[in-house]
């Protein structure tokens, strides 16, 4: 069995591959520490009901004066309506994450199947998909995911919708590119010789090839979404009730913080974006590397 | 009263933020682009710059219905009459004299004598018959101002310094006919285009106001001239420039940095900002608009015919008060307003004091969770176990609170709506949507709270009018001249009779009693009159009148007393030049595409694109 013609692979032998893997990561320093502080963050995001209560989210029952500067008892100021930035913060990481996770998995799961079914089906289906995704590759993302936000019902779920139906043309790019490679082996025709019919083909042979590149594609898309999310929210797209980074951000806008100097409702929720956006991103090249060792060296 | 006037400014952008992304590429590609203009030598001319984010419809006196137009208009236009700086009582303008037939129906005008159009050519009596009759006759030219003139029979002018109106009903409003009177001889050219000129192809553009439009950019600038001749008094500053900026911040910046001379609509945080710094002069006013919670009543046609999904258990007046009690309207202005206002009552502001009305202490609606919990249950709508009430068909008592992006408060007054009604048992759930959108959802009915703001002037009669009846629709979802769909027959009887009142006096108490019948019916429930809070270079203006006095504002002024009366400062001759003007516009106008990204639609303006 030669590298260029690789059988399925057992589940031995994927086990075995995955703590490979798992060891090639664990060499790249800046991947670790990514990986940790977005640990750290999404455990803080699930945590947050454990030490951020309700009465902390009132904004009726608010529990300090409106942009105050930080202190002992809020370390990092009190937003708008007099709630700790801190406990805002925290609590916003959750819809951001949730959003720009869900986002993701929308975004991948259209440019996966977009992808795999233009590779595999080649003709007319490959034209007419591969045409779609061009239009969506060329109209700004943003623009697209702001007109479908203000034509949709507004809600989380909206904008869970209108960045991942506008994010995934990359994506099917990408994943068609591998699936011609994959499909033009040997052993794909094979399979087919064997009996195998479309869907024996994509899923079984295809997909597991395809797969880590998804993979890595996935976290690269999250921190766009992440991005996208609070771009939207910040724009007033989103639900501006809910407690999100962007929201915390826009609801700073409107009070007129900006003029008014008092950084600390503007610094924690953009760090907050700046840093899971990067981090997620370093995430994603370190996955990239080591699942292709050809970019190993550069970086 | 004409449906424009209280364009609430955030709310005016609509369509003109693509242009403004346009105009951005535009100026990126060109810098110089609006350097090519002759800048004329003025090396000592005063300049009184104001920052705006005002969009321009039309320059034409005829179709503009925006809150800045129609305000530029005021300035380089003169009307039949003017409001007081002191008090917004009617006083002569144009007209120096008027009178009235014992029947209400003929008034009488004299006209101003020695008056000119800034090309040399008199004013006469027939120019003001000639404005109006175009109005009447021509469908186009009615576009803005054609409610004033629905109720004439006829205008005449019988001799050049007479204007003779008759009436088909009497009317009180005829000292507030806030209608710009256009040149005859210049603009009987533009009868055939009359719908589509926007009277900005040549400039400086004849006029006979206080000021003379020379000059104007699409979502850069409008500027002005001081006219020389004008009747009252040369202005003291030679020019007036309108600078737009999209963003509020980007405004108090260029007031920091001297950009600009004047901001206005500056939110709690910008004004307290602002004290610390240097030259400069803070302006709190008692504002013109209401800030209100409008429950849908259950939209109706003007035939009867119901429609929309509003909640029935709004139908209930004991529901609406209930909802009323469980709002401390007081704890909205200290939070949402930082202190900058004035709780609700009465449908007219306190600024407007012969008309406000506000409730007896024994009849307002106090804050009172408890009392709201008591009527709520009088109402047949009990908690259940978890604290939610259900209706009497035991279905969870829920309402859709509506908000738009465009207006800031709501976003954080929904916010507290929603906990406080929760606090009593009534589920909310809250949708800040598009402008558009909004007066799409509230054309069909299918809301049951939305806020609500209007801004109000001196004479009443429209923005009663819009509670009216005869104010709903005709059909049901077909856009509408009103605001609520209410429908009260006690209320439309005092509404036919304030209109026919001409004593100020009594009218004004017809004007109270119908504040009084709203408040009790509880449809719109007023929750804060908004202050306006305003900052200039104390170093470039010296000082200027305010409306009313002693406390009031220098911008949004119904009349021309701030700038005409503006004395320039020390620092007043600026070297603001064209070319400056248009780099630093661009600048801002590239900063504000960020914030153009939504989508241009344009459907029933919201309630607060009107007055």
């Amino acid at each position: 069995m030669t590298a260029a013609d690789p059988a399925p692979m057992s589940r031995g032998d994927r086990r075995r591959s995955l703590v490979r893997l798992g060891r090639a990561y664990a060499r790249n320093r800046a991947g670790v520490a990514a990986a940790c502080l977005l640990l750290a963050t999404v455990g803080a995001a699930v945590a947050a009901p454990l030490f951020v209560g309700a009465a902390d989210l009132s904004a009726v029952h608010a529990p300090g004066a409106p942009l105050r500067p930080p202190s002992a008892r809020f370390p990092l100021g009190t937003d708008g309506y007099g709630r700790s930035m801190l406990a805002v913060t925290v609590w916003g990481a959750r819809i951001s994450l949730a959003v720009g996770l869900l986002a993701t998995v929308v975004s991948v799961g259209i440019g996966a199947l977009v992808g795999i079914c233009a590779g595999h089906f080649r003709g007319w289906t490959e034209t007419v998909l591969m045409r779609v995704t061009d239009w969506f590759l060329v109209l700004p993302t943003l623009v697209l995911a702001a007109a479908l936000a203000s034509v949709l019902p507004p809600g989380t779920a909206t904008v869970v919708v209108a960045i991942g139906v506008t994010s995934w043309a990359t994506t099917a790019r990408l994943v068609r590119a591998q699936t011609l490679t994959v499909e033009a082996r040997p052993y794909i025709e094979r399979a087919r010789a064997l009996g195998g019919d479309h869907w024996h083909v994509t899923t079984r042979h295809v997909l597991p090839n395809v797969a880590p590149l998804v993979l890595a594609q996935t976290t690269l898309t999250v921190s766009g979404a992440i991005l996208a999310e609070s771009t939207l929210a910040f724009l007033g797209l989103g639900d501006p009730t809910a407690v999100s980074w962007g929201t915390t951000l826009q609801l700073a806008r409107q009070v007129g913080a900006v003029s008014a100097g008092d950084w600390w409702v503007l610094l924690p929720p953009g760090l907050a974006i700046a840093g899971v956006c990067l981090a997620f991103t370093v995430c994603g090249r370190a996955l990239e590397a080591v699942l292709n060792p050809r970019l190993a060296g550069r970086r | 009263m004409s449906p424009d006037r209280s364009v609430n400014r955030r709310a005016a952008a609509g369509p003109r933020r693509w242009l403004a992304l346009a105009a951005a590429c535009a100026a990126l590609a060109v810098p110089t682009v609006a350097a090519t203009r002759p800048a004329p030598a003025r090396a000592a001319s005063r300049t009184l710059t104001i920052a705006t984010n005002g969009s321009v419809d039309s320059l034409s006196p005829f179709l503009a219905q925006r809150a800045l137009p129609t305000y530029i208009h005021r300035l380089v236009y003169d009307f039949l009459t003017n409001y007081d700086a002191h008090d917004f009582h009617p006083v002569p303008a144009m007209a120096t004299a008027w009178s009235t037939s014992a029947d209400k129906l003929v008034w009488t005008f004299t006209i101003r004598d020695g008056m000119t159009w800034s090309d040399g050519q008199p004013v006469t009596a027939d120019d003001v018959a000639w404005t109006y009759r175009l109005m009447m006759t021509n469908r186009d030219a009615a576009t803005a101002n054609g409610n004033f003139v629905a109720n004439f029979r006829s205008v005449t002018a019988p001799d050049p310094r007479t204007v003779v109106v008759t009436l088909n009903q009497p009317q009180a409003t005829m000292l507030a006919l806030d209608v710009p009177v256009v040149p005859r001889h210049v603009w009987e050219s533009h009868v055939a285009d009359i719908g589509t000129f926007n009277n900005d192809t040549r400039f400086p553009v004849v006029g006979d106001g206080p000021f003379i439009l020379s000059g104007y950019a699409k979502n850069q600038y409008i500027e002005l001239t001081a006219n020389p001749t004008y009747w009252r008094g040369r202005p003291a500053f030679d020019r007036l420039v309108f600078k737009y900026y999209k963003d509020s911040d980007a405004a108090v910046e260029a007031l920091r940095k001297g950009e600009v001379d004047f901001v206005d609509h500056l939110t709690p945080a910008q004004y307290d900002a602002l004290r610390t710094a240097r030259h400069t002069t803070l302006n709190r006013s008692p504002g013109k608009s209401f800030y209100a919670l409008a429950v849908n009543p259950g939209a109706t046609t003007t035939s009867g015919q119901a429609f929309g999904d509003g909640n029935p258990a709004l139908h209930d007046q004991r529901v609406r008060q209930a909802i009323m009690h469980a709002i401390d309207t007081g704890a909205l202005v200290r939070r949402t307003l930082g202190g900058y206002g004035e709780a609700g009552g009465g449908y007219l502001p306190p600024i407007f004091t012969a008309n406000h009305w506000r409730p007896d202490a024994s009849a307002a609606y106090a804050y009172d969770p408890d009392r709201a919990n008591r009527l709520l249950d009088a109402a047949g709508y009990h908690r259940g176990a978890d604290g939610r009430r259900t209706t009497p068909d035991g279905r969870p008592l829920t309402l859709r609170l509506l908000g738009q992006t465009q207006r800031p408060a709501d976003a954080q007054n929904a916010t507290y709506v929603a906990e406080w009604l929760k606090a009593v048992g009534i589920e909310v759930t809250t949708r800040i949507v598009d402008q558009g959108m909004l007066g799409d959802i509230e054309t069909a009915g299918n809301y049951d709270l939305a806020f609500d703001s209007w801004i109000t002037n001196p004479d009443p009669d429209y923005v009663l009018s819009i509670q009216t009846c005869g104010a709903r629709p005709a059909t049901a979802g077909a856009t509408f001249p009103g605001d609520d769909f209410i429908c009260d027959p006690d209320y439309d009887a005092l509404y036919a009779r304030q209109i026919a009142e001409y004593d100020p006096a009594a009218r004004a108490a017809i004007v109270r009693q119908m504040q009084q019948r709203l408040y009790a019916d509880a449809y719109i429930d007023v929750l804060y009159y908004p202050d306006i809070l305003e900052a200039y270079r104390s170093d470039r203006i010296a000082g200027m009148d305010r409306q009313p006095q002693p406390r009031g504002m220098y911008s949004g002024q119904d009349g021309y007393w701030s700038w005409w009366s503006a004395k320039p400062g020390k620092r007043s001759a600026s070297p603001t030049g064209p070319a400056v003007l248009a780099g630093g516009v661009a600048a801002l106008v590239i900063l504000g595409v960020g914030g153009g990204l939504v989508v241009a639609r344009r459907r029933r303006a919201a309630a607060d694109d009107r007055e």
